[in-house]
């Protein structure tokens, strides 16, 4: 390994620490592989070097991000406008991130095509989710009754227009934004300083990495490394201010806007990449200017660059199949550079059978995750029932962990405003106890469940709405409102009403631990009388302590997924009442809500929050994962089961309960295994499902890496809707992917 | 018409084409040495104990009509002699400690569960089969079981060891669209003393099955010590070789995770111990069936 450190000949730039490989004779070629090889190799580095710096007891819930551990002398201290020493608002939103990307560290791997790299998440330090100055203590009290997770102070979770982007490049938006602030002058003045002070600074640090491209090519002595170096450094030259003109110019300025985008907030909007670069892949490729190999490459040094969540295929507006070229290269990339990526196939009737199974071929080679696959009919006609064109919902891309938003013009909080399910549950099952009525029965408790339900989802809609009306004030979308329709034209944050389409997503989490709740007091309170309303308080109470033989009694009810049982019914149940509360009126501002079954990676917190439950729950275990049913809902939890149950639950209104599905590795190797697995997926959609996470995994490695993980470093899993390094996850969240895994298979 | 069932497993894909669901019938003609469902073999439903599964909460002890369930110095004692298979301990017992196999199903109930992944079968041409222990030692059960399923529009196959008066055969064969036969081996004396059973009536049912053209997939079991050498399996190869409507070939490795179910019937150590065939003995044999003109199915492990 061969470590350097450049310094400019700019006093006012720092360049940061540069590392490569230098693994061959220096006169040797190297591949693109060799060089895929070489990333990958220091990403693993980072992985751990980031667990240390920012990992909670060395560990990290989240997904694997491309964020780069900076170097150790370098620091960020941003100027705050709060008493306890955080900023907020346009100004120094703007101001402090213009000073981020002046002084962010040059980061340029050699191996790599693409100049950039994020080393600092600017949205965590100091800037708040909230700010106290704006009150919502009001809706406290009920916010906390039902463990609501309100979404107030929410961030990106929104999909952009990169169509719009590439054709007018940074030099375009910036004429956009000052033509714009001359019509609006006087009404939104901070808004469009600090829009315009972002862009420069996304000038700047381009710039700066194209100067810095041109110094390490004049020292470097690989000969085809220093020909990239230079293309590079002509590549970033070009998109400071022009919009990209090559395929390899698109990726680039597709690199930086995703880059500066994730280091703002965390967005990972990658968007439908197959169809906003193809213009660019088709002229080069016409004009002999690319081969295929050079444009895989590219794409895969996108891919490390950071984990965005990409979309592939799907349908045009008419309804003909979107799969290109760029779909297929977009599996092939991730193949090869092989760390965990969120590329989602989205999956209609007539979709090209060869990507299909190319796909599913990879995902059983390669073990990764990687791709997800999202139901384009489903998704359709679900957002059609909203009363929208099918025409629109097409364009709907998946760009999320589970969910999908109109690109540019649709403003969300996907994945962030949660109700748990359970959480509501037992409150409800709490005032029932405490008000039992003459003839106390499941169905009465489910009227009571019903009843709290519509208290929460009038809950979080009072705070959308509050969200709506302050956000602006409080930390902007300072860089994804530069490619939606509407901010800058009108002169204010997305968050505020200036795109056309407010879609709330609503997720219920824990359905299964609810439903299975339900099922077991109808059984054994109910029908079979083994216990009393009195005695089954009691046993939750005490959280079955000296009563495992009961704890297992009300465990033994047949559980949602089991296929016609009582639990089954209630899940349905729940997700149409859910579906109902949550489609029946708009916030009280206008918006639009649509509700959705997944828990991300709350399924441990909102499991800490509440305690034992009917269906044998012990207090503070983790809720079901996602829409899926509790493992052991059957002898063998078969992937069939497991479609039939989720399938039954989505509620239809084009957001996701997903299905997180598990298979052995040997099921793809063998003869037609790879054909089953294709139709298993195509089926599934085919029947209603909208979203499918599968991992592949030997059960003896996962329980082994359990054990221990410093053992299996490169072992990546879907964890939810996004991939991890299993290592990086805490010893709670491994217990649960474990579980979920182990009965799968 | 009820049949006697003991599992029914979802997302087959190693029981035939396509993404299947198995009917496992209980109740077998054939004793094999290496069998990894020993549940099946006997048509009564039967006690099967998981002791590490117990909580200790002792309930079997007190519901036992026999005092089958004892507490001795040793630690806990359930003694199949005594027990009288009547489930009243295994109705009590919600840890899995102790669990009954094999019950009644109705025709309508089988069908009923087995539909619920109809749309997995049409899309990837699976269907459903019924396996076992022998299910043809239950054919009336079978026959009306097909009917429904054909009704359904859903293939059907029906694995059979063969041991079984070919009116059985004959019974299901007008509603089957693939049959899944077992040979395990051409020497009818060593076929007996590994199975029970001499060969004859096996190979000859086959013979006669094979003249109505319905699709036949041959399944061997390769076990070390019985067949697991390649001049058996040229015989194999030789006898197959000469029917038309053979589909494909399947050898199966044995595998030994039937050790654990023989100790859950209290029956550990009856069974000898087989070593799993090497992967490069399973390569020479699928080179050697295909060396014959036969299709085979080759697995990975």
């Amino acid at each position: 390994m061969h470590i350097c450190m450049l310094h400019s000949r700019s006093k006012l730039i720092i360049i940061g620490l540069v590392i490569r490989f230098k693994e061959e004779n220096m006169n040797s070629k190297l591949s693109y592989q060799d060089r895929l090889n070489s990333i990958r190799k220091l990403k693993s580095i980072h992985t751990l070097q980031k667990q240390e710096i920012y990992g909670t007891d060395g560990y990290w819930d989240m997904d694997d991000k491309g964020l780069i551990p900076p170097p150790g002398n370098w620091s960020f201290e941003p100027e705050t406008n709060t008493p306890d020493g955080r900023f907020i608002g346009n100004f120094l939103c703007g101001k402090n991130y213009r000073k981020l990307l002046d002084t962010h560290p040059i980061y340029i791997n050699p191996m790599s095509s693409l100049a950039g790299g994020w080393m600092y998440s600017f949205f965590d330090i100091k800037s708040p989710l909230w700010d106290d100055k704006y009150d919502y203590s009001h809706l406290h009290e009920i916010q906390k009754k039902y463990d609501l997770v309100p979404g107030i102070g929410g961030i990106q979770h929104f999909n952009v227009d990169m169509h719009m982007g590439l054709a007018l490049g940074f030099g375009g938006l910036l004429e956009k934004v000052n033509k714009y602030a001359e019509i609006n002058k006087g009404e939104a003045d901070d808004f469009y300083e600090a829009e315009k002070t972002v862009l420069i600074g996304i000038q700047n640090i381009i710039k700066r990495h194209a100067e810095a491209a041109i110094e390490m090519a004049e020292i470097e002595e690989q000969p085809e490394i220093k020909k990239s170096l230079l293309k590079m450094a002509e590549a970033n030259i070009n998109i400071v201010s022009k919009p990209p003109s090559t395929f390899y110019e698109a990726v680039q300025w597709t690199s930086w806007f995703l880059v500066i985008a994730v280091m703002y907030n965390f967005s990972g909007a990658g968007g439908a990449i197959d169809e906003y670069l193809y213009p660019f892949y088709l002229a080069d490729k016409n004009a002999g200017n690319i081969t295929d190999e050079e444009a895989i490459f590219h794409l895969a040094c996108l891919l490390v660059k950071d984990n965005q969540y990409y979309q592939i295929c799907g349908t045009k507006s008419d309804g003909g199949d979107k799969t290109n070229e760029l779909s297929f290269f977009m599996i092939e990339a991730a193949h090869r550079i092989k760390v965990p990526t969120s590329i989602c196939l989205r999956v209609h009737k007539n979709i090209n059978p060869d990507i299909m199974k190319l796909s599913v071929k990879y995902l059983f080679e390669d073990k990764l995750g990687t791709p997800a696959y999202i139901g384009d009919e489903s998704m359709n006609e679900g957002f059609v029932k909203n009363g929208f064109s099918m025409e629109l919902a097409r364009t709907r891309a998946k760009t999320g962990c589970h969910w999908c938003a109109l690109p540019g013009s649709e403003y969300t909080l996907n994945d962030i405003v949660k109700i748990s399910l359970l959480a509501v549950f037992d409150v409800a099952l709490r005032d029932y106890y405490n008000n039992l009525p003459v003839n106390p029965s499941a169905n009465g408790l489910y009227e009571n469940f019903a009843r709290h339900l519509k208290i929460a989802v009038e809950t979080i809609a009072e705070g959308i709405d509050f969200h709506i009306k302050y956000m602006k004030n409080i930390f902007p979308e300072l860089v994804l409102n530069l490619l939606c329709h509407g901010p800058i034209e009108k002169g204010g944050d997305i968050s505020s009403g200036t795109v056309d389409y407010y879609n709330m997503c609503v997720d219920g989490t824990g359905i299964a631990t609810v439903a299975d709740s339900f099922g077991a007091i109808e059984v054994m309170v109910g029908t079979d009388k083994e216990f009393s309303w009195d005695s089954l308080m009691s046993l939750l109470d005490t959280d079955f302590v000296n009563a495992e033989r009961e704890r297992l009694m009300l465990d033994s009810v047949a559980k949602y997924g089991s296929g016609g049982s009582g639990s089954d019914e209630f899940a349905v149940r729940i997700s149409k009442t859910f579906t109902s509360i949550v489609k029946e009126k708009p916030t009280p501002g206008g918006r639009n809500m649509i509700p959705g079954l997944f828990s991300w990676a709350n399924t441990i917190p909102m499991g800490k929050a509440v305690g034992a439950s009917p269906n044998g729950r012990k207090a503070y275990a983790p809720i079901n994962h996602g829409a899926n049913p509790h493992p052991g809902f059957s002898k063998a939890d078969s992937p069939t089961g497991l479609a039939n149950a989720v399938v039954s639950v989505q509620p239809g209104y084009g957001n996701t309960a997903p299905l997180q599905l598990e298979f052995d590795p040997h099921f793809g190797i063998d003869e037609g295994g790879v054909d089953l697995v294709a139709s298993f997926i195509s089926t599934f959609m085919a029947m209603g499902g909208t979203l499918l996470n599968i991992n592949i995994v030997d059960k003896e490695k996962i329980l082994a890496a359990h054990k221990e993980p410093e053992k299996f470093p490169n072992l990546i899993v879907r964890v939810t809707g996004f991939s991890a390094y299993f290592a990086s996850l805490s010893k709670d969240f491994r217990q649960l992917v474990v579980d979920r895994i182990v009965d799968g298979l | 018409m009820n049949g006697i069932i003991f599992d029914i497993q979802h997302f087959s894909i190693y029981d035939g084409p396509g993404i299947r669901t198995t009917v496992f019938m209980k109740g077998c003609s054939l004793d094999c040495a290496w069998c990894h469902n020993p549940e099946s073999i006997s048509s009564k439903k039967e006690v099967q104990t998981y002791f590490f599964k117990c909580i200790g909460c002792g309930r079997c002890f007190e519901v036992c009509p026999q005092n089958a369930h004892k507490v001795t110095a040793d630690g806990r004692l359930y003694d199949r002699e005594l027990c009288l298979q009547c489930g009243t301990c295994t109705d009590n017992c919600y840890s899995g400690a102790i669990i009954m196999t094999g019950g009644e199903m109705s025709v309508k109930k089988v069908v009923e569960e087995v539909s619920r992944d109809i749309l997995f079968y049409k899309d990837s041409d699976g269907g459903v089969t019924v396996s076992g222990g022998e299910p043809l030692l239950q054919p009336e059960f079978v026959k009306k079981l097909l009917i429904e399923l054909k009704n359904a529009e859903i293939h059907t196959a029906v694995d059979t060891a063969g041991n079984v008066p070919f009116s059985s055969i004959e019974t299901v064969l007008p509603y089957t669209d693939l049959f899944l036969y077992d040979i395990k081996a051409m020497d009818t004396e060593i076929h007996k003393k590994f199975t029970g059973v001499g060969n004859d009536r096996i190979l000859k049912n086959l013979k006669q099955l094979s003249s109505f053209g319905v699709p036949i997939r041959i399944r061997i079991p390769v076990i070390p010590g019985v067949n697991a050498k390649l001049d058996e399996i040229k015989k194999m190869a030789d006898f197959l070789s000469k029917f038309e409507n053979i589909e494909a070939v399947e050898p199966l490795a044995y595998h030994s995770l039937g050790a654990g179910k023989l100790e859950s019937m209290g029956a550990e150590g009856e069974r000898p111990v087989f070593e799993v065939p090497k992967r490069k003995l399973m390569v020479e044999i699928y080179d050697l069936l295909e060396a014959k003109g036969l299709k085979v199915i080759r697995k990975s492990s």
